[in-house]
């Protein structure tokens, strides 16, 4: 049997674009280790995915979002 | 660097992201801004936000937190290998970002009414909640 669709979480905040600098949105799509999360997880559909990877990689390289999670130094 | 072939005044639209040491002065970023500005020739005046002061990510060499400023700025491509130069050499720089603005980012601002609507629909969710 097949799940029913869970709608894209991005669309449905009516963003466009993702914005390398809401930090707090793109918070929500990375896992415990910083990593960024599969869209089979997050239900984001692929035009946002591909938006979102580009968007942590900024957010990364501003010390927005951190490269690796939950390790000191 | 390789020099580009730019037309007449063609000027695209840039962001341009610092992040300045955040020991500095309030007064001090402000006339570095106007510096680096000056350099990117710029026909009407950049709007500038400012974020302040935040804890950065990682450490970024000592440094801990950071002033974040973002600029946005119609400039001409061949001004930037100036400004970025500048940057570089500016030690109170702690990072910069500068990226062309092909798309607007994030959700187009709502309208008072689209605010009220969206407020109340997500009560509505609330109440189904609670059943």
């Amino acid at each position: 049997m097949r799940r029913p669709k869970k709608p894209c979480p991005i669309t449905e905040a009516g963003i466009r674009f993702v914005d390398y600098k809401d930090d707090r949105l793109l918070a929500r799509f990375i896992s415990d280790y910083g990593k960024i999360l599969p869209s089979r997880l997050s239900g984001v559909d692929a035009r946002h995915q591909r938006q979102l990877a580009k968007a942590v990689k900024k957010a990364r390289f501003l010390a927005l979002l951190p490269y690796v999670k939950g390790q000191q130094g | 660097m390789a020099t580009l072939k730019t037309r007449m005044a063609p000027t695209r639209p840039y962001e341009i992201v610092y992040i300045f040491d955040s020991a500095l002065e309030d007064a001090t970023i402000a006339e570095k801004l106007e510096k680096f500005h000056a350099l990117l020739e710029l026909a009407e005046p950049a709007e500038i936000e400012h974020w302040g002061r935040r804890q950065l990510a990682y450490k970024i060499g000592r440094h801990e937190a950071g002033y974040y400023v973002i600029a946005n700025a119609k400039a001409s491509p061949a001004t930037l290998p100036e400004f970025e130069r500048a940057l570089k050499l500016d030690d109170s720089v702690v990072r910069y970002m500068v990226s062309l603005i092909e798309r607007v980012l994030g959700a187009p601002k709502l309208s008072d009414e689209e605010l009220a609507a969206r407020a109340a629909a997500a009560d509505d969710d609330d109440d189904e909640d609670d059943e």
